[in-house]
């Protein structure tokens, strides 16, 4: 690499943005060739203006990411800047100032950003929570601001940003987004763009060269916000009214934008251009799809395939994990055909023998258990305390918790769905990964189960073991396309959750049929003597997560992958296999949440899983793990679980409007994590 | 279309080659009217069977050789929707028949497509721009009527539980409001416990479950939910009532739902508890989804110039005790006259919306709704 020219590693540099740019230039194309006409100005200036929210707000996400953060509350901060310009703009005014409007949307952007950047920089939270939080927030805000759709905002907002800048020539919202990235441009080469890459890169080596880590993570969130602030203002100007739900459905195909445009998850790489093309790319496949008539039901077996491919191009080079893994299998093959593979040797027990003092060993008193397991209290104890907080809350203000056995037994059986997908997702997050896929594994296992038992406790003595199979070859495919395709697991498991919704859709024809059988719903429903059977299964299952965990070579080598593949690699771990069933793992407790739901509910529905998934993450990240990985305890996450849905219970049985149990159930989320907090400093 | 485009078409769709349905049936749709459909989220019972009746309409002897109808998704993601229509519009359709995602978000597109003369139909929910014709029910009577029915069954007293929609909807603001307005004329009914139930039985079990364990059904006397009403009474024979302790709920058009209004001991083939005639006290109301298939069949009458109006209110589709009555076959003729509750046998589906009758629609019946086949 050393004597590249300066041109090579110009394309080097930038080869995310640039297969990103090839890919849309060849979609583009392919629309261009199919559809009736030939492509107009006017097609150009609809496709600009319907990909320009999501190409401004991915912009700002891409920054958070860069710098190693995340943020969850973008489409909320778009809804709410929405609702605010409709609810306070007059309609009738043709001249309101659109710069003066504009700049109330990204100052309430920006106030956003830096209640959120406060949180994470100065009192050193996890972001995936502080922003999940705000996100509850600004959602229940944005409910009290317009309860419903409606209003309208100045059609002068309108007729500047949907107009033209160079009438026929150039739309205005690529101006808009051009002016975006100029500022990036600066930004870049201020002391702060540098700051936020090396920040991204490893804040432990930037701050050690002096950079102030914390007021760039502060400023990284503002800036975001304000990206957000603006793209609200634009989604005004093109919708010209107020919804309180537009922006919330914008934040998963954000993270897919800033993926396919080449910046990688984690920070340090990438870079918002590749972003905004990606969010197109993202667009450009609704008229995909509508010029190659793709039925209603493939249609998203069709984006995830899209995802993936486009993601694949991007990362086709000699260097990429797949010709790795494909070299590697070369050499494997070489090596059997030789008869050197290590598993073709003589399996002798070659360790060095060491003189065992087995006397020193027994002698050797163990610490406490409170310092053996201090760190594991500290990031557990918080939920639990805010738990029993909770709990009491409950007891003063309904009433009939503490001493009702029916109060429990209904918390129990309510937690066990997050509580068995928190194992699943804890591990994953603890190897540093994220499943998405959850929901519709869920909705298909369940589906898939219901159809096959109809009622009959026979039939669920095979559709039971059948289905959880299934979990696992989804797993599988999760697992090898991260592992061996090296697709980053957001991607993936996005893009497997679509083709899971195409596959129950296409399975059930649109309406799922069959119900679970008598004895699952017992199971779920029924009694032994005070308590569901659901509820002795769960203290079985506590028992086996944690026993996994922390007392398995599996649970080991997860820990190890997560405090680093590289060293984890070279200390001996198979981290592709260990992977691959980690992956496994988590759609085996999605598909058993699936079968456990559909006992629970009498019958499997379509989306039925849809509600689980940010719960998923949150319950892990609130329960003490570290979304980046390699730290946390099942226990803890259990924590995390009886918090929210005790939380829940509390909210269901007030009377509150739902705006203000979001803002509470936010607030109590954040409050919970603030005692978790990093206290190195 | 020239043999030269034909090959391009080929060439373009090997290149996508990744499982695509790709049909080209652009080449005998020459000269028939292209009307699109754009609905939003498929992933539940209502949408896909709305779904299933807009296809068997089109699919019905009297449109087939006068439409060429294309669905797409747009997801729960308003942007889409308007990226979407704008793209048909571009496709050169005829008319556009949308599920709006949002009310007021679509404004400035469908108002780009009426001036370009494309017919712009919305079912269910409805469009605010006044160039778009809107079919739908009237949200604040179904609210109105459900609660005004629960108050009379309690005779004016008692503590109840809401189970709403989705919220910061227009649907859900409009019924919720008219309903507690309703409550709100009554002292003595309470309002004990309120969870958002997304129109989900799902949704609407779990939320149940949260207020039940630190409230037992003992400590409520009615339910007034969007969707949920079925699970309520599975939940409460769970719980060890008899059929004759349910109590009263206002809710849903799920068939399940009726299925439990009939008297108990009635035969009903493919009957298993809890899909099964239990004598439950219901009024049961629904947003129909044949509403879909009716903006279709005017959109097309639209197309030919014949005069339509701007808004179609439905008629509110409500079933109480004493109207329910069994259909054994499910033809349009048979709900015609006056059945309104199909066989678990034929429905394996208890959440399956049973509102599928309108006099205006005598090309679907119970076949379209369940596997989009329109009536012969």
């Amino acid at each position: 690499m050393a004597s590249a020219s300066p041109m090579r590693q110009l394309l080097s540099a930038h080869r995310g943005v640039l297969i990103a740019a090839i890919v849309f230039v060849v979609l583009l194309a392919m629309v261009d060739l199919i559809s009736a006409g030939p492509l107009t100005y006017f097609d150009i200036t609809f496709l600009s203006s319907g990909g320009a929210t999501s190409a401004i707000a991915a912009m700002g996400q891409t920054i958070v990411i860069l710098s190693g953060g995340f943020d969850l509350s973008a489409g909320a901060v778009i809804s709410l800047v929405n609702v605010v310009l409709a609810r306070s703009m007059d309609p009738m005014d043709m001249e309101a100032n659109v710069l003066l409007w504009t700049c109330a949307g990204i100052g309430i952007g920006m106030l956003t950003g830096a209640f959120n950047g406060f949180f994470i920089a100065f009192l050193r939270l996890q972001p995936i929570v502080v922003t999940l939080s705000t996100m509850f927030i600004i959602q229940g805000v944005t409910l009290l601001v317009m309860d419903k759709p409606g209003g309208a905002v100045s059609p002068s907002l309108g007729i500047f940003y949907m107009g033209d800048a160079i009438t026929g020539w150039l739309p205005m919202p690529l101006v808009v987004i051009g002016a975006v990235l100029l500022a990036w441009c600066w930004l870049k080469n201020t002391r702060l763009g540098t700051a936020i890459y090396a920040v991204g890169s490893d804040p432990d080596a930037a701050a050690a060269v002096g950079v102030r880590v914390a007021f760039v993570r502060f400023m990284v969130y503002v800036i975001a916000g304000g990206c957000y602030g603006l793209a609200g203002v634009f989604i005004s100007a093109q919708t010209g009214s107020g919804d309180p739900l537009v922006g919330n459905p914008l934040l998963l195909s954000m993270f897919a934008a800033v993926v396919v445009g080449g910046t990688r998850l984690g920070g340090g790489r990438g870079g918002p251009l590749g972003s905004a093309v990606g969010a197109y790319i993202l667009m450009i496949v609704v008229n995909i799809l509508l010029v190659l008539n793709v039925s209603a039901y493939y249609s998203t077996i069709a984006e995830g395939a899209i995802l993936i491919l486009a993601v694949l191009a991007g990362s086709i080079s000699r260097q990429s994990v797949l010709a790795r893994q494909l070299r590697m299998l070369a050499t494997r093959f070489h090596a059997r055909r030789a008869g050197t593979l290590v598993s073709q040797l003589r399996q002798d027990d070659r360790r060095m023998s060491l003189v065992r003092t087995s006397k020193a060993t027994e002698t050797r008193s163990q610490p406490p258990f409170f310092t053996r397991n201090a760190e594991i209290l500290r990031y557990a104890l918080p939920a639990y305390i805010c738990f029993i907080i909770v709990v009491v809350a409950t007891q003063v203000w309904l009433g009939g918790a503490i001493f009702n056995f029916g109060y429990w037994n209904s918390l129990v059986v309510l937690s066990c769905f997050l509580a068995i997908l928190a194992l699943g997702q804890g591990t994953v997050i603890l190897t540093g990964g994220l499943d998405l896929s959850v929901p519709w594994t869920i909705g298909l296992c369940g589906i898939i189960l219901a159809g096959m038992v109809k009622g009959s406790d026979v039939a669920l003595l095979y559709a039971l073991p059948t289905v959880l199979l299934l979990a696992c070859v989804i797993g599988l495919i999760n697992g090898l396309g991260i592992v061996f395709l090296g697709l980053s697991p957001i991607v993936m498991t996005l893009a497997t959750n679509g083709l899971l919704q195409g596959a129950a859709l296409l399975y059930s024809n649109g309406t799922p049929d069959g119900f679970s059988s008598p004895l699952l719903r017992w199971f779920m429903t029924g009694k032994i003597g005070i308590f569901a059977p659901v509820v002795l299964f769960m203290v079985l299952f506590v028992f086996a997560a944690v026993t996994l965990l922390g007392r398995t070579p599996f649970g080991r080598r997860v820990y190890g992958i997560g405090n680093g593949i590289r060293a984890a690699e070279l200390s001996g771990i198979a981290v592709g296999r260990t992977l691959v069933l980690v992956y496994m793992l988590s759609a085996l407790c999605a598909g058993l949440v699936g079968v456990l739901l559909t006992g629970f509910s009498g019958q499997a529905s379509l989306g039925m899983g849809d509600d689980y998934l940010l719960p998923s993450i949150a319950v892990v990240v609130v329960g003490g793990a570290l979304i980046t990985g390699g730290r946390g305890h099942y226990l803890g996450m259990l924590g995390g679980v009886l918090l929210l849905t005790s939380l829940q219970t509390l909210l269901a049985g007030t009377t509150l409007p739902y705006a203000t149990r979001a803002i509470l159930f936010g607030l109590v989320v954040l409050g919970a994590v603030i005692a978790l907090r990093d206290r190195r400093t | 279309m020239t043999f030269s485009k034909r090959l391009k078409q080929l060439a373009a769709c090997t290149a996508l080659a990744a499982g695509v349905i790709a049909s080209g049936t652009a080449a005998d749709a020459a000269e028939k009217h292209k009307v699109f459909l754009s609905m939003s989220y498929i992933g539940n019972d209502w949408q896909a069977e709305a779904a299933n009746m807009v296809k068997a309409m089109a699919a019905h002897k009297s449109l087939a050789d006068k439409i060429d109808l294309q669905v797409q998704v747009a997801g729960p993601n308003a942007q889409r929707q308007i990226q979407q229509i704008n793209a048909m519009v571009q496709a050169g359709a005829k008319a556009i028949v949308v599920y709006p995602i949002s009310p007021t978000a679509l404004n400035q597109v469908v108002k780009n497509a009426c001036d370009k003369g494309v017919k712009i139909f919305a079912y269910d929910g409805d469009i605010s721009e006044p160039c778009a014709h809107n079919i739908s029910i009237d949200q604040e009577e179904a609210g109105r009527v459900t609660a005004e029915w629960l108050v009379k069954k309690l005779d004016g007293k008692g503590d109840i539980v809401l189970i709403t929609g989705v919220p910061g909807t227009s649907v859900d603001d409009l019924r919720t409001k008219a309903a507690k307005e309703v409550f709100a004329k009554h002292p003595d009914i309470k309002i004990v416990g309120e969870a958002v139930g997304m129109w989900s039985q799902a949704v609407a079990r779990t939320e149940l479950s949260k207020i039940t364990a630190t409230r037992n059904w003992d400590q409520i006397n009615g339910l007034w939910m969007q969707v949920g009403c079925y699970t309520a009474n599975s939940m409460q024979l769970e719980a060890g009532k008899t059929p004759e302790q349910l109590l009263p709920c206002a809710g849903e058009g799920s068939n399940g739902g009726r299925i439990q209004m009939l008297p108990v001991g009635t035969e009903v083939e493919g009957a298993a508890s809890p899909y099964a005639p239990l004598g439950a006290p219901r009024i049961s109301y629904a947003s129909p989804p044949y509403s879909g298939a009716l903006a279709l069949k005017l959109a097309v009458d639209a197309i030919e110039g014949k005069d339509v109006p701007m808004r179609v209110t439905l008629p509110l589709p409500l079933v109480t005790n004493e109207t329910v009555k069994l259909c054994n076959e499910g033809t349009w003729e048979e709900m015609k006259a006056g059945c309104n509750a199909f066989l678990p046998s034929l429905v394996s589906n208890p959440g399956w919306f049973g509102s599928i009758f309108s006099e205006q629609t005598p090309e679907i019946g119970l076949a379209a709704a369940l596997v989009g086949q329109p009536e012969p």
